[in-house]
């Protein structure tokens, strides 16, 4: 019963509410079909918006996924248990740490005059790569997105920790005493062995990479000119800066369907690709 | 990957907001008679745009001591900062939970809740030759004034000028401009003398429509600027719009450290640059003329000074008019305490309590006839003040007098100019594209 009145009863209103025009002020709406979907198409902040949880998602499977895996592998393959127990904490500390906090941590490390980043660079003769990162449209994404990495990168890392701590030892002892390298085993043994966790990781980060929001209003709130909009950030605006709520249900039945696309991978892929050992 | 799940989804927070709306909006109910006699009892509520130090204080102490006066009566304070307020106050509309008396801003931002039925006519109470009114300048009660009625309670003005260290432009022996050609060429031998010309930020985007906005009046001839502001008579393809734009871009690339990337800098950030003694010149409203002053600032109140942003030499709108505009507070007109809130707001703006909230550490000049004296307000406030009555019109923010679409076009294009990814034709295509949308 909480859940239709809280998930879906929402869920349906919001659907209800994308064929309206709506005026908060005098409370009034009007019915206009499909217009607010048809905006949609000709938007060109929406599907640079689009765009921009796409290479968000492309990025943290990269770092996030791959990149986490392999870390985790060689932290997992270090001898001393000390080390390993360090490292993982270590890498884990961001996740520790809020979005928002973590978003004014990296906008005032991007400061173009007073952040750490610009004088780090010239102070290893760099000074010609120093930019202003959140404050030009060429950079402004890719710095928020490399936050996030930052910020996210350690739990992924732990995830696979746990996945490859789960695969018995004996195996790797086998594929050591057949002659077979770290790079090998890597690939052959704990690669394959991980795949649940792999897929999971994938389908929760692409699910993520389409809920992104707290680190773009932090750092940018979706500007210069729009170029860090993302569907969250211009949901919020339409509805809160332009007025336009009709619109903003609109945005957010996308996001609905994306995530719940994915939702439905997830569900599928979890049943389908069960590792036993 | 992580994800923080409390904003998303994304839909869930969109339909419940609109859900509310549908709870709360638009239902008929009984107009608030301002003028029947206030019972002292119960709770009022006001929002108001104070939160943080130093002005959180003000409100806090009225409340204690209008409860003092008025013992049956709670006053409950929601504070927000400049930033917050707007979120809050659509939250709250949206919702139909708007409080007994909330901050507005002059302009279309006002007329949106006059419009809407929920702000309460306060016209018997605060016109002109009445009891309350009589407080006020008229100019102040006017910014609130819709079809011949009047809606709001002013409560400070507020004006927006380049406020200078008086001993940077000694150090780099330069006057202070006349015109806003000399302004550029004062920002070479101040950079020479080791300040930052101009401190600037831009990263929330409306700090660059206060400089637009000035040159807008500067260049663009009034009766097409004001037409400008409704779109229904909108062109938007006056001359003086591109020259503005262009005159804007060549500031910031001469006067400011940042340049093109000035939008990844913080509006405070550059307050204190100028307040630090590293910044020659800052553009800012009088309300913040006490805080680049503050105790521990490097800049003192004798060596601060202001003057209006230069006007271009040969411009073709009106050289005289400052940007800026009272901001107040509206009664919600379905208040069912309506009188009491009244009561309250004369109670906030009789003269004695004019003149706290214009002194140190407030420094907001009240619109209270007589509250902003040498006395009471520092040099600056006071002479900024003076200029304000003193324009010939007062332009009000371009993100508050346009539609949201078009201020939101305006915010957009501001940034691209100073990123230089847009000319200033192509801002101007965006903002009437913007503009027909609005219509």
């Amino acid at each position: 019963m909480l859940l239709a009145v809280f998930v879906y009863l929402p869920l349906a209103q919001n659907l209800a509410f994308s064929t309206q025009e709506w005026d908060i002020y005098s409370g009034t709406s009007e019915f206009v079909g499909l217009e607010n979907y048809e905006k949609l198409l000709g938007d060109a902040v929406f599907w640079s918006a689009l765009a921009n949880n796409g290479l968000y998602a492309l990025l943290s499977i990269a770092f996030q996924v791959a990149g986490a895996l392999v870390l985790a592998a060689m932290i997992e393959s270090l001898r001393s248990m000390r080390w390993r127990k360090a490292l993982r904490a270590i890498y884990f500390v961001p996740s520790a740490i809020s979005l928002t906090v973590a978003g004014l941590l990296f906008y005032f490390i991007y400061e173009p005059n007073l952040g750490m980043l610009n004088h780090l660079l010239e102070a290893v003769g760099l000074g010609a790569l120093t930019q202003p990162w959140l404050g030009q449209e060429s950079t402004a994404m890719v710095g928020i997105i490399a936050m996030s990495q930052w910020q996210g990168f350690g739990y992924s890392t732990l995830l696979f920790a746990v996945a490859i701590q789960r695969i018995p030892s004996e195996l790797y002892e086998a594929a050591a005493i057949d002659g077979i390298g770290p790079v090998r085993r890597f690939l052959h043994v704990t690669v394959p062995l991980v795949r649940e966790m792999t897929g999971l990781m994938v389908i929760v980060t692409i699910s993520g990479a389409f809920q992104v929001f707290n680190e773009v209003m932090v750092m940018t709130s979706g500007g210069p000119n729009n170029s860090t909009q993302v569907l969250a950030t211009w949901l919020y605006r339409s509805g809160f800066v332009r007025n336009d709520f009709g619109y903003a249900a609109a945005i957010a039945t996308v996001i609905f369907v994306v995530t719940l696309i994915v939702a439905l991978g997830q569900l599928w892929y979890t049943k389908r690709r069960r590792v036993d050992f | 990957m992580r994800r923080n799940r409390t904003i998303p989804l994304a839909a869930t927070a969109a339909a419940a907001l609109i859900a509310l709306t549908a709870c709360g909006g638009g239902a008929a109910e009984p107009a608030a008679d301002v003028t029947a006699e206030p019972v002292y009892e119960g709770k009022l509520s006001l929002l108001t745009k104070f939160a943080g130090e130093p002005l959180e204080t003000y409100f806090d102490d009225l409340a204690t001591a209008y409860e003092a006066e008025h013992p049956e009566v709670e006053i409950e304070l929601i504070q927000e900062t400049d930033q917050s307020i707007k979120d809050k106050t659509k939250t709250l509309t949206a919702s139909g939970a708007l409080p007994d008396v909330y901050f507005t801003w002059a302009g279309d931002w006002a007329e949106n809740f006059v419009g809407g039925g929920l702000a309460a006519d306060l016209t018997d109470l605060i016109a002109p030759g009445t009891e309350w009114g009589d407080r006020f300048g008229k100019a102040s009660l006017s910014a609130f004034e819709y079809d011949g009625k009047f809606y709001g309670v002013p409560l400070y003005n507020n004006g927006k000028f380049m406020g200078y260290s008086k001993a940077a432009f000694a150090e780099a022996g330069v006057e202070v401009p006349t015109n806003f050609d000399e302004l550029i060429d004062s920002c070479g031998p101040l950079r020479e003398a080791g300040y930052e010309p101009i401190a600037f930020g831009n990263k929330d985007g409306w700090p660059a429509l206060h400089y637009l906005q000035q040159l807008f009046a500067y260049n663009v001839p009034s009766d097409v600027l004001h037409a400008d502001f409704d779109p229904e008579t909108a062109e938007w393809t006056d001359p003086g719009y591109v020259r503005s734009l262009e005159q804007f871009k060549t500031l910031v690339n001469e006067c400011t450290d940042s340049g093109s990337g000035t939008n990844g800098v913080l509006y405070t950030t550059a307050q204190e640059a100028l307040a630090g003694g590293r910044a020659a010149m800052y553009y800012q409203e009088v309300l913040e003329f006490d805080t680049v002053t503050v105790e521990d600032a490097k800049l003192s109140t004798e060596d601060f000074g202001i003057f209006p942003l230069p006007a271009p030499a040969d411009a073709a709108g009106d050289p005289n008019a400052v940007e800026g505009s009272p901001e107040g507070y509206l009664i919600n007109a379905k208040s069912p305490q309506a009188a009491l809130a009244a009561d309250f707001m004369k109670f906030v703006t009789e003269p004695e309590n004019a003149k706290t909230l214009s002194s140190s550490p407030y420094g907001q000049p009240s619109t209270v006839i007589g509250a902003v004296t040498e006395e009471t307000s520092s040099k600056a406030v006071f002479e900024g003040i003076t200029q304000v009555n003193e324009a010939s019109q007062l332009v009000v923010w371009l993100d508050t007098i346009t539609v949201p679409e078009v201020a939101d076009a305006w915010l957009a294009g501001g940034e691209a100019i100073i990123s230089g990814s847009s000319t200033p034709e192509e801002v101007l295509e965006s903002v009437r594209a913007a503009n027909a949308d609005a219509k």
